[in-house]
């Protein structure tokens, strides 16, 4: 699924604290299958997310979002959450993300200007996001052209694919 | 300006052939890559979801891909001997030369067991703690099955030097191991992310008292501060841990004198207490006097940060003439067969079984809920990696982390306690 880092998102905010680990996104030593994480999927912090959240809402968290095992947030993708917006990853967690091409975003000060259940915007072209019931910004990080690149692939998958296939001379697989 | 291992290494690997410096994006060539459980079922899914019907069309090295079946041997399901099953299938079709399948045990430790990774390479594995490669000065580092992907079907991959710290570890090795206070120590005080996407140096006085299986504990716990590496110089004791485990060249790395680190900590161990990480993170973290007095259900030795001889040795030591409480379940997991032996040799398994404890297969079940799940409110004390919720099961359950000689000292008096309370001869 190609990701276009340019398209506007606009989505109601579940706002969560610091240090969340990937255990509790993505439970799969408890639920190894996708159809039960669905109905798992951060119910360690709240209990309520899985069962109400909708496609288009928003993930906030404050530092060091994703710690923990190497998993990332397909989970999150598969109940609809259109970004993730974080004061910072943990490193593997977005380095996987991004390898996914599922949409996450750094932007510090984020947890100071919006609350649980308000509407945030994320425009990653002027390089903010808003609280559109206040107005509050603050900016989020452009990545470098690279992670762009892989982004607008659809994720490294597809970059790797698309190599391979000129290196061996084929049109397909 | 002089370079840090991390630059000095990843400008090594550069395919551009240029030097890079902290905050650059390169593409690197690749010494090796670990694939556990997860260089089967899923990689292999993922290549068909790429169109590659019969999986994976390549590896681009057959003798540096490293396939272990790690965390599912024996199989603990009908699911997962089914996956393993069709692992053998893609391992014999890619002709990948290094299996560890019949095998139990973590695939970190066996990867340094049988001398996979050397100084100055850069190893990419798919699981958080590939990290615990830096005690023998290899730039290990985690990654997961998208980047798998490509850097199976090339032996190159993209990557961001970080910027470095530089921790400085001063005083006296005491005669028991005390790397996870370290760690868990300096989390308590810098964060949990005090780390976060740089690499670890390791240097001071304290280093070269440390033995393989110490700096394989702080190494891999370098995942749990947020780390992209985390780095030990290459010593005698290197060269002493890999003369029996590999006869192939390598070119350790060295930090320059005037490289240049974000952040430089000192810590002397001398005056460090015994601490603890109470439920359910690892920086909140508190000296264990602090919480003396917590009853416990369980208690753990083991995973890829404590499941090692030292580890084992001293639970056994303290064991000797003594019983576990009743009514604690004392679990001691190796991290892999060749340190079951080497415990199994030292009589390290009698004492234990005599005294109480149970000893499990090698592997990374004790970690996770897989061996010895907790009930509601229940309590385990952990030598294992991670404590959030849910990673012995229950979400009511409470899991503090600590050294092996406070896993035991808890193990024996059936509560938390001050080791030195309870083994009095220390
Ligand atoms: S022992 Fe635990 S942390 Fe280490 S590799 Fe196994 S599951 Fe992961």
């Amino acid at each position: 699924m190609s990701f276009d880092l340019n398209k506007l998102i606009r989505g109601r905010v579940w706002k969560f604290g610091d240090s969340i680990d990937t255990d509790s996104i993505n439970p799969y030593y408890l639920y190894p299958t996708m159809e039960e994480l669905k109905k798992h999927t951060m119910e360690s912090y709240r209990a309520e997310f899985p069962k109400e959240v909708k496609p288009g809402d928003i993930l906030i968290a404050g530092r060091n979002f994703g710690c923990g095992s190497s998993r990332p947030g397909l989970v999150l993708r598969e109940v609809g959450i259109a970004a993730i917006v974080v004061e910072s990853a943990s490193r593997l967690f977005l380095r996987n993300n991004i390898a996914r091409a599922i949409p996450i975003f750094l932007a510090p000060g984020i947890t100071g200007i919006i609350e649980d259940a308000q509407t945030l915007e994320v425009d990653y072209p002027n390089g903010v996001v808003r609280n559109i019931a206040t107005g509050a910004s603050v900016p989020l990080r452009k990545f470098p052209p690279l992670i762009e690149r892989i982004f607008q692939a659809g994720g490294l998958p597809h970059v790797a694919r698309a190599r391979y296939l000129a290196e061996v001379g084929r049109t397909q697989p | 300006m002089g370079q840090t291992m991390a630059e000095k290494l990843l400008s090594r690997h550069n395919l551009a052939k240029e030097t890079v410096k902290a905050g650059d994006i390169l593409e690197a060539r690749i010494d090796g890559a670990m694939c556990h459980y997860h260089g089967s079922e899923p990689l292999h899914t993922l290549a068909q979801e790429m169109g590659f019907k019969d999986g994976m069309p390549r590896v681009w090295d057959t003798d540096r891909v490293f396939v272990l079946l790690d965390h599912h041997q024996p199989a603990l399901s009908q699911a997962l001997a089914d996956e393993n099953k069709l692992m053998r299938k893609v391992v014999d079709r890619l002709g990948i030369k290094c299996f560890h399948d019949a095998e139990p045990g973590i695939s970190h430790q066996m990867m340094a067991d049988y001398g996979l990774m050397r100084p100055g390479e850069l190893v990419v594995g798919n699981d958080s703690h590939t990290i615990s490669y830096g005690a023998i000065n290899t730039g290990g580092t985690g990654i997961a099955r998208a980047d798998m992907f490509y850097a199976l079907l090339f032996g190159e991959l993209w990557f961001q030097v970080p910027q470095s710290i530089k921790i400085v570890l001063e005083g006296t090795q005491p005669n028991y191991p005390i790397a996870k206070d370290i760690i868990l120590y300096l989390a308590g005080q810098h964060g949990d992310d005090f780390a976060g996407s740089k690499s670890i140096e390791y240097s001071g006085p304290l280093v070269s008292q440390l033995s393989i299986d110490s700096r394989q504990c702080l190494s891999a716990h370098g995942v749990e501060v947020g780390a992209k590496f985390a780095l030990f110089p290459c010593d005698d004791k290197t060269l002493e841990f890999l003369k029996t485990r590999t006869d192939k060249p390598f070119e350790p790395v060295a930090a320059d004198a005037d490289a240049e680190y974000v952040q430089e900590i000192h810590l002397n161990v001398d005056t460090m207490p015994f601490v603890v990480a109470k439920p359910n993170q690892f920086g909140n973290v508190a000296p264990v006097d602090e919480v003396r007095g917590v009853k416990v259900d369980q208690a753990q030795i083991g995973s890829c940060a404590n499941g090692r001889f030292e580890d084992i040795e001293i639970a056994a030591r303290m064991l000797k003439g003594r019983k576990v409480a009743k009514g604690v379940r004392f679990i001691i997991s190796p991290a892999s067969q060749q340190v079951y032996l080497k415990c199994l040799k030292a009589g390290l398994i009698t004492q234990l079984i005599e005294s109480g404890a149970q000893v499990v297969t090698p592997g990374c079940g004790v970690c996770q809920p897989k061996v010895g799940y907790m009930s509601d409110g229940e309590v385990c004390i952990t030598s294992t990696t991670r404590n959030y919720k849910g990673r012995k099961g229950s979400l009511n359950a409470e899991i503090y982390l600590g050294g092996p000689l406070t896993v035991t000292a808890a193990a024996v008096a059936g509560k938390i306690m001050n080791p030195k309370e309870v083994f009095n001869e220390l």
